[in-house]
């Protein structure tokens, strides 16, 4: 989860209330935060917010929730956004690679280092969380005063104009040699390097204003002289640039700066200006039986009105007395369904406060492969087993000690793991447990060990191509582990279930096991597994030195099974 | 110095051990005496000489002895004579006088069975006693027999030593052999090691004592054999029984155990079973399409990403359901269907949800509980499942890229968020917490959604324990689920508890456990 520390005093500042770092750590829970850390000496609170609400990357925005929270301001946040006069051009160009941009004006700013460190804190969040990496949306942001409208949002060659990018100042780039050799050329490279032409911001003189979403050019560097900024948000989809931008606007506003709308005009339409940012809330209809029925209470129209407005939102009753109009503030990004105001309005009522109902009924059913996987693991208790659990990753390498070949297109292979442990899943349980005896090799034998697990294998005729077995399996190392020790606990093992007389095994050359000492299993003629003595090279390849002996079988035959 | 009029007490097998070394009447070293009585030598010191040391008869002195023995090599040679003897008789053989030492060493190496390296030892050492001389004289090396009966040399000599002993002690070789048995030490036919002897000697009390002036301890037994409490005589034994230190220790068993993991699901399965819920199992080799797509997890969200997923290169691409199904989950992302949400926006690719992955989540199983659902099935129905889930991470003490996930969820008419924390404080309750809170959450397939914290007395504090919350219509309505009808869901996972539980640091104990603490971990 996306994290953010709090000043306490910059926070009372915004809250407009004293505030009591205990409290604080108790209330900020209810409005969807989790308090991470607390540093008493410094008056910091570090917080982790959830992805659904990137209005919470700035103190501002945790502000605007905690005002409602203690009842010091209810409704939606009041935001003034000034008619600009300021033009950005849109050429049809973009089309194809980054179709949409919006930005701002904002004028009279006067940041302090923290909000400086707020505002690349929220640029941050954004880029991840609507902005997947500053593919959907990136952000821009530009001394206003270096630069002078209108612009134009447009395409060039990648070698089609030279100016000075961010951070490597002092040289003459040309888009190419950004996505080669400037650092966030190269990082962010992957967005737009297979297009024929790239996108590029220019002012009216022909200044580069960015490249986005690479970098922006030098001239427009926003520095502690700085007075009105021009935002620039491009991105391929127009909510999340837009929500990007609104989160910035109301954050700016907050702050104390001014806002100022920018005309953005596609492909030369100056009928269809959009002015942004638009503030105003987002509209939806939401009926008061519903959120009755899913929250579990009687609520009133008001009751549910004072409810919102406590979160931030408004509502007002409509002739249909069944059904409220809400007003969702700008900066929201996550109302896509009644439910979301459903959520709004538990919040609102207080989670803490709801009375837990308890239905009882049903009937509990056991699934078969759990009972029989017991039932197994009962028996092999009996006969004096230790049960192991072991995970299902399993690697190449592990195959290869037990002397077997390792074919990748009749293995489950895994794409790309970030370990080298592992790189494919367990066929069988022998490997495990082969493993707990290298992993315990000093522990005070005789080792007496079993598994029940599920192993996983090809199978082409399943949509997910692949099926679940149950297997159980031993295995026995001491001074005297042979076959007959291990074909006794075997033969206590089918005895208990019964099935004695129903069993064959058969002698076999197999890799792992020794000549003369294996045999496969089988189940009214049907093959479910393997017995044998190791052979003496793959228990030194696992790095032992005692005899080792082990079976394993399918256990699939034994019960019927269900998949969902 | 203890008084010849009293009576000192001996158990009566020390005893025996007391008349015997008054028989021997001289000093003895303690292994050879071991030898000699046929006790063990450790019971003979601890038990016998100890005792007997304790009361005044019999005195040990310590000395640091360099011990000798053959070596395999050098038995052989005892038995066979050493190579140079060997060799050499096979050369006077029919009165040979001479040969050629290319053609005789490969005589040798067929009719003696020694190598090279054997052989030309041999050679030298022959040549050293001037048993025989060599010459070059004709291009290629010749051997002449200048002696034809040679007597034993110092190290046959040495070796014979060794027909009598397994080994001796530096200090009874007789000096002038002692340069032989550093050749010997040297071919490796000999070796020396540090030994501490003990030389056993009664005193002048021990010597002289008798019968009259002991007064015997009967020994104890250990058990009441079956042949005591067949023949009776166990009345009499009983007396002699030893005593135990009651309050000991046993000695270890390994005893057969269930894994403390095991112990922990069956006991979370019995609290689901209990509540009147069903297990299920579903794939863990999973298609995208359940794992993500059914849960109205966008396809491009973080968390759908390679550095998360453990997405197959073998098997990559499975097969979707029935294209009714494919096209509501299509319609729900990119419109919202027929749930009433605007949907996320954007263009769904059938190709993404056909990739094939290791299960990140159990709701990938749950999820596909709500196809089986008719408007036939009877509501309220109660499902969970434990199982195994996997995230492609590294592992260390706090992280695994494998673990266990439960989930439950309450299919049922009109059910609230008050159900969902009524049925989540029972749950927990019957898990051992008594106290429950649930707070603002998010989870892209549940809303309102909620986390979930337990009060643990262990630890005297609140414990994050999962997340929960009610299917959003964007999840069900491709299903047919339809509000009224609605979706209680929650998860946790299991390994946090299980660390908390077993008191361990280190989660990777759980899936590569040592077995000495299996052994003896609690349940």
């Amino acid at each position: 989860m996306p994290s953010l520390t709090l000043k306490i005093e910059r926070l009372e500042k915004l809250v407009g209330k004293e505030l009591n770092i205990d409290d604080l750590q108790y209330d900020l829970q209810w409005i969807g935060l989790d308090v991470d850390d607390i540093n008493e000496q410094e008056k910091e609170i570090k917080i982790e917010y959830n992805p659904n609400r990137p209005d919470y990357s700035s103190p501002e925005g945790i502000a605007r929730s905690l005002k409602g929270y203690y009842n010091l301001e209810l409704g939606l946040p009041k935001f003034q956004v000034n008619e600009g006069t300021e033009r950005i051009n849109v050429s049809p160009k973009v089309r194809k690679i980054r179709p949409f941009v919006v930005g701002g004006i904002i004028r009279d700013i006067d940041l302090d280092e923290d909000q400086v460190g707020t505002l690349m804190n929220i640029q941050e969040a954004l880029h991840w969380a609507l902005g997947r990496d500053r593919k959907k949306v990136a952000i821009g942001i530009h001394d206003y005063d270096q630069v002078k409208g209108p612009y134009i949002y447009t395409t060039v060659k990648p070698e089609g104009v030279k100016f000075r990018p961010l951070h490597m100042e002092a040289f003459e780039m040309t888009p190419k040699e950004i996505l080669e050799e400037h650092e966030m050329g190269i990082r962010y490279a992957h967005l737009i390097k297979d297009a024929e032409e790239y996108p590029i911001i220019y002012d009216a003189e022909g200044k580069v204003v960015s490249l986005p979403p690479i970098i922006n050019g030098v001239y427009t560097t926003v520095t502690d002289k700085t007075k009105n900024l021009l935002l620039d948000l491009t991105g391929t989809d127009f909510n999340a640039v837009n929500y990007s931008l609104n989160i910035i606007a109301t954050t700016f506003a907050d702050m104390g700066a001014k806002l100022e709308t920018l005309n953005v005009v596609y492909d030369d339409k100056t009928d269809e200006i959009l002015k942004v940012p638009n503030l105003s809330a987002r509209k939806m209809q939401v009926h008061i039986d519903f959120i009755n029925s899913y929250i579990g209470l009687k609520l009133t129209a008001n009751d549910i009105i004072k409810y919102l407005r406590k979160v931030r939102l408004e509502a007002s009753t409509t002739k249909n007395k069944n059904i409220l109009n809400v007003k969702i503030p700008a900066y929201r990004v996550d109302f896509m369904h009644e439910v979301d105001i459903v959520e709004e309005v538990a919040i609102g009522y207080g989670y803490q406060n709801l009375t837990p109902v308890v239905k009882e009924g049903g009937f509990g059913k056991y699934h078969p492969a759990e009972v029989f996987a017991n039932l197994s693991r009962d028996i092999m208790i009996g006969a004096g087993c230790l049960e192991m659990v072991n995970s299902t990753l399993s690697s190449q390498k592990d195959y290869e000690k037990l002397g077997l070949k390792f074919d990748e297109k009749e293995k489950i292979i895994l794409s790309n793991p970030v370990s080298e442990q592992f790189n494919t899943t367990r066929e069988n349980l022998l490997v495990g447990l082969m493993k707990n005896l290298a992993f315990n090799r000093s522990a005070e034998k005789p080792f007496k060990l079993f598994e029940v697990g599920d192993i996983l294998l090809l199978d082409r005729k399943k949509d997910n191509r692949a099926r679940r077995e149950l297997h159980l399996a031993s295995i026995t190392l001491s001074e005297h582990a042979d076959y007959s020790e291990i074909k006794s606990l075997l033969d206590h093992y089918f005895r208990t279930l019964g099935i004695l007389d129903d069993i064959d095994i058969k002698p076999i050359l197999h890799p792992t096991f020794i000549k003369g000492r294996t045999g496969e299993i089988y189940y009214r003629k049907k093959k479910i597994g393997l017995i044998g003595e190791i052979y003496p090279q793959v228990i030194i390849n696992f790095g032992l030195s005692y005899p080792v002996a082990a079976f394993e079988i399918n256990l699939m035959p034994f019960f019927k099974d269900h998949e969902e | 110095m203890i008084s010849i009029n009293q009576k000192i007490p001996i158990k009566s097998e020390h005893y025996q051990i007391l008349k015997k070394l008054q028989k021997i009447n001289k000093p003895t070293e303690a292994r050879i005496l071991s030898e000699k009585l046929k006790i063990p030598y450790e019971k003979l010191m601890s038990g016998a000489i100890f005792s007997l040391h304790q009361v005044g008869l019999a005195n040990f002195k310590e000395k640091e002895t360099e011990i000798m023995s053959l070596t395999p090599e050098g038995k052989k040679y005892l038995n066979s004579g050493l190579p140079e003897r060997q060799i050499f008789n096979l050369l006077i053989k029919d009165n040979r006088k001479e040969v050629k030492l290319l053609d005789f060493s490969k005589e040798v190496e067929k009719e003696l069975n020694f190598p090279k390296k054997i052989f030309f030892v041999g050679i030298s050492k022959m040549k050293k006693n001037r048993w025989v001389v060599s010459s070059k004289a004709m291009g290629y090396e010749q051997i002449f027999v200048s002696n034809e009966s040679p007597e034993k040399t110092d190290e046959e000599k040495f070796l014979e030593l060794f027909k009598e002993n397994n080994s001796l002690p530096s200090s009874k070789i007789p000096k002038k052999l002692l340069d032989a048995s550093n050749s010997l030490y040297k071919r490796k036919l000999l070796v020396k090691e540090k030994k501490m002897l003990r030389i056993i000697e009664l005193t002048s009390e021990g010597k002289e004592i008798s019968k009259e002036n002991i007064n015997l301890i009967e020994e104890e037994i250990k058990l009441i054999s079956s042949e005591m409490l067949k023949d009776g005589t166990w009345k009499e034994k009983l007396s002699k029984l030893k005593s135990y230190k009651v309050d000991a220790l046993g000695p270890n068993i390994n005893a057969g155990k269930y894994h403390p993991l095991t112990i922990i699901i069956n006991e979370v399965r019995e609290v689901f079973h209990s509540m009147g819920f069903e297990e299920i199992k579903g794939p863990i080799v999973e298609e995208a399409f359940y794992n993500f797509d059914c849960l109205y997890q966008p396809q491009d969200h973080p968390a759908r990403e390679m550095q998360d997923t453990f997405y197959l290169k073998n098997p990559s691409e499975g097969k979707l359901p029935k294209k009714k199904v494919v096209d509501m989950i299509k319609n729900t992302h990119e419109n919202g269907g027929n749930s009433g949400s605007t949907g996320w926006g954007y263009k769904w690719s059938e190709d993404i949800a056909k990739k094939i992955l290791l299960r990140t989540h159990t709701p990938a199983t749950t999820i596909r509980r709500l196809s089986h659902i008719t408007k036939n099935t009877k509501l309220p129905m109660k499902v969970f499942c434990v199982d195994r889930v996997f995230r492609n991470e590294s592992e260390d003490r706090t992280h695994l890229a494998q673990f266990m996930q439960i989930d439950g969820i309450v299919i049922g008419k009109n059910l609230t968020l008050s159900d969902l924390i009524g049925q989540l404080v029972e749950f927990y309750k019957r898990m051992g917490f008594e106290k429950v809170v649930t707070r603002p959450g998010f989870f892209p397939y549940t809303e309102p959604s909620m986390e979930v914290a337990v009060y643990s007395k262990k630890l005297g504090a609140w414990l994050e324990m999962g997340g929960s919350g009610i299917f959003r219509p964007e999840v069900t309505y491709a299903w047919g689920i339809r509000d009224p009808v609605r979706v209680l869901a929650w998860g946790l996972g299991l390994e946090r508890l299980a660390l908390l539980k077993l008191q361990r640091n280190d989660i990777r104990d759980l899936y590569q456990s040592p077995i000495q603490w299996l052994r003896e971990v609690p349940y």
